[in-house]
């Protein structure tokens, strides 16, 4: 199956649940759960349904373009269920039947693998969903984010968009796959692969992204402080995919890992306090 | 009679909680039929990663009757002169509810008592184990647990569904906001949802006819089985670490073992990382020739029959794209000055409170330094300097920060890569070993000493900042630290003191001079206690003979192998029961005196001249066999002095009225204490009526 098909069809199976489509987030993001749709919904009390397709950039995971299975910018299809079904499990199995897996003659594993995101404050419990050895997919229930206990908790399915269309498609790499109407997945993403390896591990101005680091937090701090949480959150996004950059660069020791997570981590929480503040009226109406 | 059937179906349980959980519900539940006073048969419990069971057979419907006696008051307190009841009975028919006509007489050892007797239990037992349930449930305790929907009660993964039949008949219970009722998980893959149970029958029935392997054992066997099977086709060995068997008995309810192939062309990666890509990360088991050697083959647990091949299929494609990812890892380390990554280390935090890994393998340094010296290997010296200061180097490439478990094993594999000397290399590779008591001996001393160094200044290092350990706590594995250097210096048989080592590693942590002592205080109570549990577990000496080894200060830990060693041998030839007795009887009578001088020229009587001479003639040879190490020896020796001592303690009054030759008798004696102790305190050994080991 072509890529943008699994996300067609993943699109139509979440929108028939009940789950409003969103876009991806416009910016930078390491995956799906940093969007907005993700990261402010789930908070407070009010239920909510999301799914969108959401490009998600590692550029400590870049290979040149030269692994089959590794590239510093893949896909990710993001479902938020809020509160959690009962049937979650059930409903994935649907999804991935729907998709065209044939279940009884693969073997899926729910693998234990709790997520936590320190920048963000944020945990989980789940586990990454394996396909024949293959990740496909991460299951996790979300116990906290922005350092806030979640109550009602909100069932987060993730899936490996490449993982999945290459497993239906038979394909031992990713290069090999098909994005759809007589686009190749290599003629789209090889270059790009090639180019940001070199840019994120060989060429990348550290001190210009230390530099907007700072820039990013100041901006972030300046704007929590008029209260404007959703603009703040976007410079937040900014100091983070800096901080992958100057990390795949190697620029950052242990000590400097810690302050800087520290740094996100508390912005987040004010951020979450913020918006829960400002939208209980709405939850309790 | 009847029968009690439990099922938990939950939200796949991670494998290694599995086992822990299914025996708390066991333990809990007959607990409380215990507590509730209801009887029962045989028990069965079981538990997969995504169901716990438990059957109770032959409960009785109705709980126990039993009588009970309530003593009132005193017959003589409770009626009058005249026989009539007192108030003190009235009150007494009052609380109890009862009429004065069903008191009776209740003859006790202290007189007759008016009271009642009572009948309790008697009542139907589904209502007890239906309350039974919640309260078992919420009493289960779990490594990590989560919360998922409005009750907010916290269980290892999401509860989904409860069947919970007694007597043919379903019980009403809830839990974690699920409603007990007739529906059992299906297996995840090969069959529907749910299953409907409405009778034990039908559960044991419904779990065979949806592949459902319920009994751990079961599950077990099959792959085991299955494993030998491959071992057979492919005439190569698959070793199932127990690790890895418990991972796969607890993933799977329907386990079937698979095999798949890989490109012989990774086969050049070193044997270390492919073993860890595997199994690690891919939770697949290595298999090997006759020879030991890899093969390009591997071998995994699914949980359905793969019968059209497209579970290994699959796992080549996974395990191809890993070992792409090692190649890669590997040759880009590979291009880097391996030992230009020391001055990188500088950006490495060993510990807020500790410094950097910089810092560190200064200190090292130092330290391989003088254990080169105690141990006399100057030959290794400045090979041993350059592992020292490179050992770290490592956590700097992409392998293992991929992973980290290959820490020292990678800096090794490296520089041999580079074609660096042996003895650098080696013992880079080794250094994280042994990991504790039981792990296997090093094979390079090299990689032994720069062990010794970098854990005595973990040690040191974090003792100092307060670190306290138990058994149950060690944030950061210390404890193991300390068992490994006591290990070490064992299986090498190093002459070595620990006591100037400890003080040199705490030097470079201590603020001031009582910091210092309370350092060298802690650190060596931690070792000991590691040599005496090595001593016991490894050496398998008895407790008694570890005290008498112990007894000493010194901190020589091959040492003290060889003297608990020598001792247990003395013991099992009965020759340690004399000695014992002439130590306890040495002790008794020299309790805590001071130190006396000691002159032949005040010796008077004839027994005391010829333990003097006998004494003196012995020491020296004695003193000889101490200094080889040769305890037995020595002991013996000691202990041909018996008659000699013997005759002394029959003839002469050591405490004698004229106080110089009372001191003299002391310090005669006083060397011969010391001499026995240079071996061990004998005097704590107990008295065994065989005076052997059986």
């Amino acid at each position: 199956m072509s890529v943008q098909n699994v996300i067609l069809k993943l699109q139509e199976f979440w929108a028939e649940r009940g789950c409003y489509i969103a876009s991806g987030y416009d910016g930078e993001v390491g995956a799906g759960t940093m969007s907005p749709d993700t990261f402010f919904r789930v908070l407070g009390k009010k239920p909510w349904q999301v799914a969108y397709w959401q490009p998600s950039r590692r550029p400590d995971d870049g290979r040149y373009g030269q692994n089959p299975n590794r590239v510093q910018k893949h896909n990710q299809f993001q479902v938020i269920l809020k509160p959690v079904p009962a049937d979650g499990q059930l409903l994935f199995l649907d999804s991935l039947i729907f998709l065209g897996v044939d279940i009884r003659i693969h073997d899926i594993k729910f693998d234990d693998d709790n997520w936590a995101s320190p920048s963000l404050g944020a945990w989980g419990v789940g586990w990454q969903v394996m396909c024949d050895g293959l990740e496909i997919s991460q299951f996790t229930y979300f116990q906290q984010a922005g350092g806030i206990e979640l109550n009602p908790n909100s069932l987060e399915i993730t899936y490996g968009i490449e993982r999945l269309a290459g497993f239906l498609d038979g394909r031992s790499s990713l290069f090999e796959l098909d994005w759809g109407n007589r686009v190749s997945y290599a003629q789209l993403k090889l270059e790009e692969e090639r180019q940001f390896s070199v840019y994120n591990f060989e060429l990348a101005d550290i001190d210009m992204l230390r530099g907007l680091f700072q820039q990013y937090q100041r901006e972030a701090e300046r704007l929590l402080d008029r209260s404007l949480y959703l603009p703040a959150y976007d410079y937040v996004l900014k100091c983070s995919h800096a901080f992958n950059i100057l990390d795949a660069r190697k620029a950052i020791s242990v000590a400097e890992r810690t302050a800087l997570m520290g740094i996100m981590r508390n912005l987040a929480a004010r951020i979450a306090q913020k918006y829960v503040q400002q939208t209980e009226g709405e939850d309790h109406g | 009679m009847a029968d009690l059937l439990l099922e938990l179906g939950v939200e796949e349980i991670p494998a290694p909680a599995v086992g822990a959980i299914r025996d708390q519900l066991r333990n809990l539940f007959l607990a409380r039929l215990e507590q509730d006073g209801i009887g029962h048969g045989a028990v069965e419990c079981a538990a997969s990663n995504r169901r716990l069971m438990l059957h109770v057979a032959q409960i009785p419907e109705k709980t126990a009757s039993k009588e009970e006696t309530v003593l009132g008051p005193a017959k003589r307190i409770a009626l009058d002169e005249r026989g009539l009841p007192t108030v003190a009975l009235k009150k007494f028919c009052e609380f109890q509810k009862v009429k004065l006509t069903d008191v009776v007489e209740i003859d006790t050892p202290k007189g007759k008592y008016l009271g009642i007797t009572k009948v309790g239990g008697g009542g139907d037992a589904a209502p007890l184990l239906a309350a039974a349930v919640p309260a078992v449930l919420a009493q289960l305790t779990f490594p990590k647990a989560m919360v998922w929907n409005e009750s907010r009660v916290a269980f290892i993964r999401p509860l989904r569904s409860i069947v919970a039949l007694f007597a043919g008949r379903l019980l009403d219970v809830e839990y974690a906001g699920v409603r007990a009722g007739n529906r059992s998980p299906g297996h995840l893959l090969l069959s529907d949802a749910f299953f409907e149970v409405n009778s034990i029958k039908d559960y044991f029935e419904g779990l065979a006819r949806n592949f459902i392997l319920l009994h751990e054992e079961e599950r077990k066997a099959k792959i085991l089985a299955e494993i030998r099977e491959i071992e057979e086709d492919l005439e190569c060995r698959v070793p199932c670490p127990d690790d890895m068997l418990e991972y796969y008995v607890y993933s799977n309810e329907y386990p079937v073992v698979f095999s798949g192939r890989f490109d012989e062309k990774y086969l050049t990666l070193p044997a270390e990382i492919i073993t860890v890509f595997m199994t690690h990360e891919k939770k697949l088991l290595p298999v090997y020739d006759a020879g030991g050697k890899l093969t390009p083959h591997f071998v995994g647990v699914a949980n359905i029959p793969d019968e059209n091949g497209k579970v290994s299929r699959g796992n080549e494609k996974v395990v191809q794209a890993a070992f792409e990812d090692a190649q890669f890892f590997w040759d880009q380390d590979r291009k880097e000055d391996f030992f230009a990554l020391k001055n990188l280390l500088k950006n490495v935090l060993f510990h807020k409170e500790l410094g950097t890994y910089h810092e560190k393998v200064e200190r090292l340094a130092g330290l391989v330094d003088f254990v080169i010296n105690e141990t006399r290997q100057d030959a290794l010296r400045s090979r041993l300097h350059k592992a020292a200061f490179h050992c770290k180097n490592d956590l700097l490439t992409k392998m293992v920060r991929e992973f980290p478990s290959l820490q020292g094993v990678m800096g090794g594999l490296y520089l041999q890569a580079a074609g660096e000397d042996p003895v650098v290399w080696k013992a880079i590779y080794g250094h994280y070993r042994p990991k504790g008591l039981s792990d296997e001996k090093l094979d390079d001393l090299g990689a032994g000493i720069l062990s010794i160094a970098d854990r005595m200044d973990n040690i040191t290092g974090f003792i100092a900042r307060g670190v306290k350990v138990s058994s149950s706590k060690d944030p950061y594995g210390i404890r193991r630290d300390a068992s490994a250097i006591v290990k070490i210096i064992a299986d090498f048989g190093l002459a070595m003191d620990l006591a100037p080592l400890i003080r040199l590693a705490a030097l470079n942590f201590a603020r001031n001079d009582a910091d210092l002592q309370q350092i060298h205080k802690a650190v060596r109570e931690l070792l000991a206690g590691r040599l005496e549990s090595y001593l016991k577990e490894v050496a398998r000496c008895r407790y008694d003979v570890v005290n008498a080894v112990m007894a000493q200060e010194a901190m020589a830990v091959h040492d003290k192998v060889l003297k608990a060693q020598a001792v247990t041998r003395l013991v099992e030839s009965g020759m340690a029961e004399p000695l014992a007795a002439l130590h306890r009887r040495l002790k008794n009578i020299l309790g805590g005196s001071e130190r006396c001088p000691f002159s032949e020229v005040e010796l008077k009587e004839k027994e005391e001249r010829l333990l003097s001479d006998v004494f003196k003639e012995a020491k020296p040879r004695i003193d000889g066999l101490i200094l080889k190490r040769d305890y037995a020896q020595a002991s013996s020796e000691i202990l041909e002095m018996k008659p000699i001592i013997d005759a002394f303690f029959e003839k002469i009054l050591v405490m004698d009225k004229n106080p110089i030759l009372r001191k003299n008798r002391i310090a005669l004696l006083q060397r011969l204490d010391e001499l026995l102790s240079a071996v061990a305190d004998f005097s704590l050994l107990v008295e065994t009526k065989s005076g052997g080991k059986s």
